[in-house]
């Protein structure tokens, strides 16, 4: 963890002090805090936003309700991203949804400095978590979207580190073989999990 | 599926070192073992590039939109309507106590009433007087006369009957009697002198000329 993480947790610690006081502005700041982050890694199980709403408020209804209860075993970020994990495959238990696939992206794009640019990195991506399990776009979410762990992936996941570990292996050698290389020859050998 | 690289044990090294690398967890030795296995090793180069650009795309906004002010709003409203449930509770609660309050005051004030009225019940005088209060009230030309303790109460009743005076108050705790004319027409001052000169009598004076 580096400075950057420690000063974002320790102000994550106050407002969660806050909220338990029952401060909305705190509950407030959280939210825009967390809205950008959950609603990626919410959309790596469903595209709808109907639904990702619902599970990031259910998420952070709960963490209102137990801010008091937060002992500090791990990261803020890791305890409400657990929290919305959880609450995401509930969601969509409850709909009798499968996380769906990433086959309906909309044609209007997020506002960027260079659109063009973004638009063929989501195609790539696209094309490459098509082919992942849920359990596996999430833990690629969770390291290189949020930039967690393997430990914090295993605490937000409810699962053995070896478990996230082995489906990092698997959803990197998929994405290795699906997407385009960008440079040199690749050079193929069988899958095999560390 | 496929491994994209040589199994050396470098590369394989190299492999699990790429993710922490990237996001910079990883530590300053690892960090610079990767940076020179890369420098001669053209497949895993490749790799990392794949996987930093893997990195960009992942932490893309997505393109799913999510209002986040409307739904903070839709947040609020919950919360405002589970603490609006919760609040009959609350008042029923305070109802309680202050249901609880009123008793107790009410019991209070019957209490002082109830040993108010007793009190009122001993009497309207008190059974003192204090030094403010005035004496009771004596008419004009009272005198007030001390007996001696020897004088016979023949005597007595002869000097008040000689001198045409009756007995108004006392004796009080020292002895002395207040007397006043019979006939009001008459000198007080004249009687006292004539008290003070009657034999067996101590004291004698108007009250009138008291201070």
């Amino acid at each position: 963890m580096n400075e950057a993480d420690i000063d974002a947790d320790t102000n994550d610690r106050m407002l969660l002090q806050r909220m338990a006081a029952g401060d909305r502005v705190a509950l407030a700041t959280l939210y825009h805090s967390y809205h950008g982050r959950l609603c990626r890694f919410l959309s790596r199980l469903t595209r709808r936003a109907d639904v990702i709403e619902e599970v990031i408020n259910d998420c952070l209804w709960i963490a209102w309700q137990k801010a008091g209860d937060f002992r500090g075993d791990s990261r803020v970020s890791t305890w409400i991203m657990g929290i919305a994990y959880r609450c995401g495959l509930k969601a969509l238990r409850q709909r009798g949804d499968e996380p769906v696939e990433d086959d309906n992206i909309p044609e209007d794009r997020m506002p960027s400095i260079h659109p063009d640019e973004d638009r063929e990195l989501r195609d790539w991506l696209s094309k490459g978590l098509d082919r992942l399990t849920a359990d596996q776009r999430v833990v690629v979410e969770l390291v290189y979207g949020v930039g967690h762990t393997l430990e914090d992936v295993a605490t937000i996941m409810g699962c053995p580190v070896g478990t996230v570990k082995a489906r990092l292996f698997h959803a990197r050698v998929k994405l290795r073989n699906v997407l385009p290389a960008l440079a040199g020859d690749s050079i193929t050998l069988k899958e095999k999990v560390p | 599926m496929t491994l994209p690289m040589d199994t050396s044990q470098d590369c394989l090294r190299a492999w699990e070192a790429m993710p922490w690398v990237l996001q910079e967890s990883a530590t300053p030795e690892q960090s610079e073992w990767l940076k020179g296995h890369l420098a001669h090793c053209e497949s895993c180069r490749a790799e990392f590039e794949q996987q930093n650009r893997l990195r960009l795309a992942m932490s893309l906004p997505t393109d799913v939109r999510v209002d986040a002010h409307a739904g903070l709003q839709h947040l609020m409203n919950r919360i405002d309507a589970a603490e609006h449930d919760a609040s009959p509770y609350r008042v029923r609660a305070g109802n309680w106590l202050a249901r609880g309050l009123v008793a107790a005051v009410l019991i209070q004030a019957i209490g002082i009433g109830v040993l108010g009225a007793k009190l009122y019940s001993y009497g309207e005088k008190p059974v003192y007087r204090t030094l403010s209060q005035q004496a009771a009230p004596v008419g004009p030309g009272a005198i007030r006369v001390v007996p001696d303790a020897n004088m016979t109460l023949t005597d007595w009743n002869a000097v008040l009957h000689t001198l045409h005076l009756q007995v108004v108050a006392g004796p009080n705790d020292v002895g002395a009697y207040t007397v006043a004319l019979v006939n009001n027409t008459a000198n007080t001052q004249q009687a006292v002198q004539q008290l003070r000169a009657t034999r067996g009598i101590r004291l004698a004076e108007p009250i009138a000329s008291t201070p």
